[in-house]
């Protein structure tokens, strides 16, 4: 009963994105670097078959991380601001069951437009005569693991504060969490015990979304696939974390007057 | 069991401002099942934060309100409910259609049933020809039958109409009313909000009429009619009525005008001037104004 | 993998490390002054543009050749420890370069706080230990070169390290290559230093033709500028441009030019060396045996520096001082 209700709300929240035209500006967007890279080296530049997948890797890590933050952000104000949410609350439907439609209907469509742009990035990796390889497949599934966290953090952000803010705070996050914990794990030895204590408090609320990216060695030549367990344990943790955040943003949502 | 009941009900909140707000103070009412019942206020009086309590889009600050004895907002409560909010855009980018299989399959319903009552409600209100449109192409009046529809979803028993009528043109107008009346003949009770007193003099068996939160006026639509009606006799001779009448005139050339608010005090005035073998001109009916009276009462409160 | 002995922060020059978060390598500076892409906004804003990106594919180049492996510096506080470099490390330090203070990003299990989520990273990231570590070859990150040089083409290092990286295939039509690809950045770069310099330093180290290298690098010395409004780049460019100036001088048998020049060059940078020797050893390097050593020497320290000079902390064309002073 509540898959179907859940499912309901993220068809609608699919439906719209679909039908809007920025998902499809952004794809349009991705083809056109991809082409251009392709163009490059159709027209001479050997050898480029690294820098091609790095790019390719980049560009769809960037796009990816912004259309998930941009579909999501808006989701929940924009429901308020435009009295939808009223209809969708009349109905014997919870809180909660109207934040996980949202949500899955958020990462669908984010998992969407992502499957688009790995597609065209595929192409034109192709065009560089570059090879499929296992670890190819293990890059798009723990990438689309890390944007579903990065949907439920951002629909969590957006229960808390305006849309705007929520997206900011969205970009800071999605590109600054592997940057602070960088920073952690450099002043680490050198701090005091009551830092390190600290710094462990903020390693372990953090969203980890570095850790989904294995861009690198994909990108880079002869690095092996990662093993299971670790996929396996990055599912487990994505699941929590985003788990977690739905259960904040509930908290938040649960009586809040609209 | 009444449809909707509130007790003592409170609703304070915080305003953007800052500043705190008691929107409902201590509000009591009850709406009979099969009733169907104008919620009328002035802008600000409480309307439409009583009825998000009702949908439990509000938490009470104190008291209580409840459909069918089930604690408002509860999904039990909601399954038995039908809202129209007021003035919402629903989704752009979804068809008529599309938004009214959404709102069904969280009403409970699936499959064929679904879209046959979704395809029935939208012709009911004549969006026959528009429901595989976009939202975003629809005028402001066919979103409003939009709403109209998707209030209907599901067969409710109490329909809470916010601003029912807001955006339709009279046939429009004219075209719910008869929806609205043909749902009440099936036994579904209606509680609705609006400014249209034309709307809420034709359709309502009663009225509540609230002010700063506060209940100032309730009472059966007929009621208040016959209330507000005026009746007005013209004679020729000298018959005093001035204590049956409201007002007592003499015209010239032996001829007298005098006006009743009660029907009672006419028909002994008529028995008196016939009694008197005096000749009585004219007889005429005046419906008393709801808006004179709205606005008289609220003076009064104010 | 194959091992290179040559890491992109020396192609480029000296002293690129800087102590920043992601610290790996510092992009050097573009040429300075406006160009015809800095003249209107928009055209700013495209050659900003135009600079981020070959800004961005340099930084790539140090990753590509450490095969996707992020590298950092070590910070004061870890230096300040005692905590080595991957150079330093168990494994021997390569005996081609000296990593001394540079570490991975991601760190060493033993080294890490975060337990759980440190043995994911390790296991996600291009990572591995890597103590007396090789890199990849760097003619891989030549189409880089290239491509950056097409982005930004006001981008010397481009020009002059993906001749150099071209440079170090020791066929004549890689050194013709090379020396195409500096030709075309001249073009685009007609007053740099750099450029010019290293034109005459193919002609007279690779091709030995020190007739063809003298234009180049005379172009060079007679360029009006001054030492100190000169990028570290462009400054040690110019300081080579007089160094192989007096070799060539010296190999055509212009003895006498080659002391002028030494001189004009010392007016610039007073300090330096090797132009120092060249004014005052002059008796000894008119000697036969002396010419000899003396060119020898600075031909192989030059080669010397191009393929193993992977300090990154010292300046390049230093190594030419440090062997000519063992006579």
């Amino acid at each position: 009963m509540k898959l179907r209700v859940w499912w309901a709300l993220a068809r609608g929240v699919l439906l719209e994105s679909l039908r809007r035209k920025d998902l499809w500006v952004v794809a349009i967007l991705g083809m056109i670097i991809m082409a251009a890279s392709g163009a490059l080296g159709f027209f001479g530049v050997d050898g480029l078959q690294t820098f091609a997948k790095d790019l390719g890797v980049t560009v769809l890590g960037l796009f990816s991380t912004v259309i998930a933050i941009l579909t999501t952000a808006r989701l929940l104000p924009d429901e308020i601001r435009n009295r939808t949410l009223y209809p969708l609350l009349a109905r014997p439907i919870s809180r909660f069951d109207l934040l996980a439609g949202k949500l899955m209907g958020a990462i669908l469509a984010t998992w969407l437009a992502f499957v688009i742009l790995l597609a065209l990035t595929s192409v034109a990796l192709l065009m560089f005569g570059v090879r499929f390889e296992a670890i190819m497949v293990q890059y798009a599934l723990l990438k689309m693991v890390g944007l579903g966290v990065l949907c439920a953090v951002t629909l969590t952000l957006s229960a808390f504060m305006t849309p705007s803010a929520a997206a900011t705070l969205s970009f800071v996050v999605a590109f600054g969490s592997s940057m602070i914990v960088r920073g952690l794990t450099m002043a680490y030895e050198t701090s005091s015990p009551a830092m390190q204590w600290f710094f462990k408090f903020i390693n372990s609320i953090l969203p980890q979304f570095g850790l989904f990216d294995i861009g690198p060695r994909v990108a880079n030549e002869n690095w092996a696939p990662v093993p299971l367990w670790v996929v396996g344990g990055l599912l487990a943790y994505g699941v929590a974390y985003a788990g977690g955040m739905l259960l904040l943003a509930w908290s938040k949502f649960r009586s809040q007057a609209v | 069991m009444q449809a909707i009941v509130t007790e003592d009900l409170h609703v304070r909140y915080r305003a953007k401002n800052g500043q705190n707000v008691h929107a409902v103070q201590g509000l009591s009412f009850e709406v009979h099942p099969g009733e169907i019942v104008g919620f009328l206020g002035p802008n600000g009086a409480g309307k439409s934060s009583t009825l998000k309590c009702l949908m439990g889009f509000v938490q009470p600050s104190a008291g209580s309100c409840s459909v069918f004895g089930l604690p408002a907002g509860s999904l039990e409560a909601k399954r038995r409910i039908g809202y129209l909010p007021e003035v919402a855009l629903y989704y752009p980018y979804l068809t008529p259609l599309e938004t009214l299989t959404l709102y069904g399959e969280l009403q409970g319903l699936r499959g064929s049933a679904l879209k046959r009552a979704a395809t029935d409600l939208l012709e009911q209100v004549g969006l026959g020809q528009a429901m595989n449109k976009l939202n975003r192409s629809l005028s402001k009046g066919m979103l409003q039958r939009v709403g109209i529809a998707q209030s209907l979803l599901g067969d409710p028993e109490v329909l809470v109409l916010d601003e029912m009528t807001s955006g339709l043109d009279p046939i429009g107008r004219k075209e719910l009313r008869e929806l609205l009346k043909a749902r009440q003949a099936q036994g579904t009770t209606l509680f609705f909000s609006s400014h249209e007193l034309s709307e809420v003099e034709m359709l309502c068996d009663r009225i509540l009429l609230i002010h700063q939160g506060k209940l100032i006026e309730e009472r059966p639509i007929q009621a208040l009619k016959d209330e507000l009606r005026q009746f007005e006799i013209t004679y020729q001779g000298a018959v005093s009525l001035v204590d049956l009448a409201l007002e007592w005139n003499e015209l010239g050339h032996n001829t007298y005008r005098a006006r009743f608010s009660d029907k009672h005090n006419l028909l002994k005035a008529l028995d008196r001037v016939q009694r008197e073998g005096r000749a009585v001109v004219d007889v005429v009916a005046q419906e008393g104004s709801l808006e004179e009276f709205f606005v008289e009462t609220i003076g009064r409160a104010a | 993998m194959k091992t290179a002995p040559i890491a992109i922060g020396l192609l480029a020059g000296s002293g690129l490390f800087a102590s920043t978060l992601r610290g790996e390598v510092e992009v050097p500076k573009h040429h300075a002054g406006p160009n015809a892409h800095e003249t209107h906004a928009s055209a700013t804003l495209l050659g900003q543009f135009r600079t981020s990106v070959s800004s961005w594919l340099w930084l790539r180049t140090d990753l590509y050749l450490h095969n996707g492996v992020e590298m950092r510096q070590l910070t004061e506080a870890e230096r300040r420890r005692g905590r080595a470099g991957v150079g330093n490390g168990e494994a021997g330090q390569d005996a081609l370069h000296d990593d001394s203070t540079i570490v991975t990003v991601v760190p060493s299990k033993e080294r890490d706080f975060r337990g759980f989520f440190g043995d994911i990273e390790r296991a996600t990231k291009a990572y591995k230990p890597m103590e007396g570590h090789s890199h990849n070859d760097p003619k891989s990150a030549l189409p880089l070169f290239r491509l950056m040089t097409w982005i930004d083409p006001q981008f010397i290092p481009g020009w002059t390290t993906g001749a150099t990286v071209l440079g170090r295939e020791r066929s004549d039509s890689a050194i013709d290559m090379g020396i195409e690809l500096l030709k075309e950045g001249l073009e685009h770069n007609p007053n740099s230093p750099s450029i010019l310099s290293e034109l005459g330093r193919f002609y007279a180290s690779k091709k030995r033709d020190f007739a063809k290298a003298l234009p180049y690098l005379r172009r060079a010395a007679d360029l009006p500028v001054r030492a100190d409004q000169l990028d570290e780049v462009e400054a040690d460019g110019l300081t080579s441009a007089y160094r192989w100036l007096c070799l060539s001088y010296r190999e055509l048998g212009r003895s006498g030019d080659m002391y002028r020049a030494a001189q004009r060059g010392l007016q610039l940078f007073p300090d330096d060396p090797l132009l120092l020797r060249c004014a005052a050893d002059t008796p000894y390097i008119f000697t036969e045996k002396g010419q000899r050593e003396w060119i020898e020497q600075s031909i192989s320290a030059s080669e010397e520096h191009e393929h193993h000079g992977h300090d990154h902390d010292h300046g390049h064309e230093h190594h030419d001082h440090d062997h000519d002073h063992d006579h």
